[in-house]
């Protein structure tokens, strides 16, 4: 049977692309829409997605705290742009570097010690849960209530594919490709890359080779920080700034790392970018009349059977 | 006896303390003995409030059932409703690790939040919904709401009860073995799964029991009752109580509840603006402090280990 089922397995993949084609030929105006609208204001999740994947394959950690990683790089995006009065585009480079720190923050203060006392996978968990809801209201408790907006000039809007897109979306979408690139090629390719693997595949035997497992960890860390700063300073620049950006997300970001985290950094790319394109989708879907709320919630059930069909097949660590 | 102290408030919050006790007992069940982090009570809660209140107000009720009647049957319906989705969630989560089960739980407690601000015609939407007032009448508003704080009182005894049969059960033992070594206790033919589900859906009909009583204590059920809130105070009281033992619920949400919602909320006279505004902030910071303080320094809280039945303890020697 099992074999039978392996043998069948690339005529069922062709034909949900047969089918998928079809839907998109029928249905081309709001396909165009949707792929546009959806890729385009889902280029951040896909960068907050890359960065909690990083952690979760390469240190086997689940980080909810990871949320207000990416609302610290909205805070600090804001905080650099409306200080020194800087370009947006300049503002990136202190803010990815100062979340990256307060990532590495995190580690030292917390999840460090954590290790150390060998706390279980689900009281792991539930520490990151507690440190998470501890940020978050230490935000909310320093900068209020209201919502904070960029300091910003309104641009002009472009035209893709006929759908009017803000060029902060653009650069969102091309930054969160470059730095997904970048990462793929860092850990596949480079000297540091290897060692994060060879660390992510076995502690002692990359001690063993002369490997220094605390620096590659903050390496990680700091990466993980900034893909998160990176991804919250798109946010905060295309919406607004409060205290439960990251947590909103951090849903989402879940969703994408389990579903697609599987297949490395471009399964993740893969499932944050269609989750975009299903999301607009269904919002823009004539006769269907769902409200974002409501496409959220049929997205979600959707991952969770995907999940539970597919089952939960943790790859071995180390194969980003 | 005076009871002037006793402000109307107060019995509402006492009233919310203990339904977490309720809660957290229930996550006790999941958490602390089959090992399954269920970050999702909230939801569970919230469809038995729901249903709970939708089966009161949009069925025609006959004038002759009375008050109770509609009440008891609407408070039944919710908890079925609140025990299918745990079967439901249940077979999609307990099999997955505990990444898996963080999601489903979380994902459910969103699509809850979700369902319960759109179909205005059902729920009423983000401005939520008029239920019920109490179903009898003693005399004071104050009173009426003693009398509901006992009958919450009498629910909440009774799931301990359950909780402390559970522990000294055969079902219980397997739930600990299962939590503990799963691979273990399935390979001396243990049905886990279905273990798990039996008591992932028991625990979720319970929640959606609290939630729908609770909603009858509100009279008027929101969205906003559905925040995070509900499912952290049940975490840090059980967590701070000791999650593996029946009573660290109730001394860990008593603790924590007594302190931060009476204490802290009401009695310590702080400025009006700050008990507005910023006091709820530093509470929930204090409670996620607390779980991380907790669980680095003493994992298994106040209570400690967990206390084993004498056949656990002392097998026979024969």
């Amino acid at each position: 049977m099992a074999r039978l089922a392996e043998i069948n397995k690339p005529i069922a993949r062709w034909s949900v692309l047969v089918v998928a084609l079809i839907v998109l030929v029928a249905t081309w105006d709001l396909a165009r829409k949707s792929l546009v609208i959806g890729t385009v204001s889902d280029a951040p999740l896909v960068l907050a997605a890359i960065g909690f994947a990083l952690l979760y394959r390469l240190t086997g950690l689940i980080n909810v705290a990871y949320a207000e990683t990416v609302t610290m790089g909205a805070y600090i995006g804001m905080w650099v742009n409306t200080t020194f009065e800087l370009n947006f585009y300049f503002t990136l480079i202190p803010t990815i570097a100062l979340t990256g720190l307060f990532s590495v923050l995190t580690y030292f203060a917390i999840f460090r010690p954590a290790k150390q006392r060998n706390v279980g996978v689900v009281e792991m968990i539930i520490i990151s849960f507690g440190l998470s809801v501890f940020l978050r209201y230490g935000i909310q408790f320093i900068f209020g209530f209201e919502f904070r907006y960029y300091d910003v000039p309104v641009q002009k809007s472009l035209r893709v594919l006929g759908v009017g897109v803000s060029p902060f979306r653009i650069t969102a979408l091309v930054s969160a490709l470059g730095i997904a690139f970048l990462l793929i090629w860092f850990i596949r390719r480079s000297r540091l890359g290897i060692q994060i693997r060879a660390l992510a595949g076995d502690e002692n035997l990359a001690q063993v080779s002369g490997i220094n497992p605390l620096a590659v960890t903050v390496l990680i860390w700091f990466l993980a920080g900034v893909a998160g700063g990176a991804a919250g300073a798109f946010y905060g620049v295309n919406t607004s700034v409060r205290a439960w950006l990251g947590w909103d997300q951090f849903l989402f970001i879940l969703l994408v790392v389990l579903i697609g985290g599987a297949r490395g950094i471009g399964g993740v790319i893969i499932a944050g970018l269609a989750t975009g394109v299903v999301l607009s989708f269904l919002e823009l879907m004539p006769g269907l009349n769902t409200t974002p709320v409501y496409a959220q919630v049929i997205v979600i059930a959707l991952f969770m059977v995907i999940l539970k069909v597919r089952g939960n097949r943790l790859a071995e660590a180390g194969k980003v | 006896m005076n009871l002037d102290w006793l402000t109307q408030y107060v019995v509402t919050i006492v009233i919310l303390i203990v339904t977490t006790v309720g809660l957290a007992l229930l996550l006790h069940l999941q958490m602390g003995l089959a090992g399954i982090g269920n970050f999702g009570i909230v939801g569970f809660y919230g469809v038995g409030m729901y249903a709970f209140g939708i089966f009161l107000v949009h069925l025609p009720w006959p004038e002759s059932w009375g008050m109770v009647a509609p009440v008891l049957a609407s408070l039944l319906f919710g908890t079925v409703i609140a025990g299918i989705a745990g079967l439901l969630v249940g077979w999609l989560i307990v099999d997955l690790d505990a990444d898996g089960i963080l999601l489903g739980t979380l994902g459910f407690a969103a699509i809850v939040y979700g369902l319960s601000q759109t179909n205005r015609t059902w729920t009423g939407g983000a401005e939520g919904m008029g239920t019920t007032d109490f179903p009898y009448d003693i005399g004071t508003i104050k009173a009426n709401t003693l009398l509901w704080l006992g009958i919450t009182t009498v629910v909440v005894a009774l799931i301990l009860y359950y909780v402390i049969r559970v522990h000294r059960s055969p079902y219980g033992r397997l739930l600990i073995a299962t939590g503990q070594n799963e691979a273990l206790a399935r390979s001396l033919g243990k049905p886990t799964f279905r273990t798990k589900m039996v008591m992932f859906a028991t625990g979720s009909a319970a929640m959606g029991l609290l939630g729908g009583m609770y909603g009858v204590m509100l009279h008027y059920i929101r969205p906003v009752e559905l925040g995070i809130g509900i499912t952290l105070a049940a975490m840090v009281g059980l967590v701070l109580g000791g999650q593996a033992r029946a009573w660290g619920a109730v001394v860990g949400v008593v603790l924590v509840g007594v302190l931060f919602e009476l204490v802290f909320l009401i009695w310590i006279p702080f400025p009006t603006e700050w008990r507005r505004q910023s006091l709820p902030v530093i509470r929930e910071m204090l409670y996620g402090a607390t779980l991380i303080l907790v669980l680095m320094t003493r994992p298994l809280g106040i209570l400690g280990r967990m206390r084993r039945d004498r056949t656990v303890r002392r097998p026979a020697h024969d």
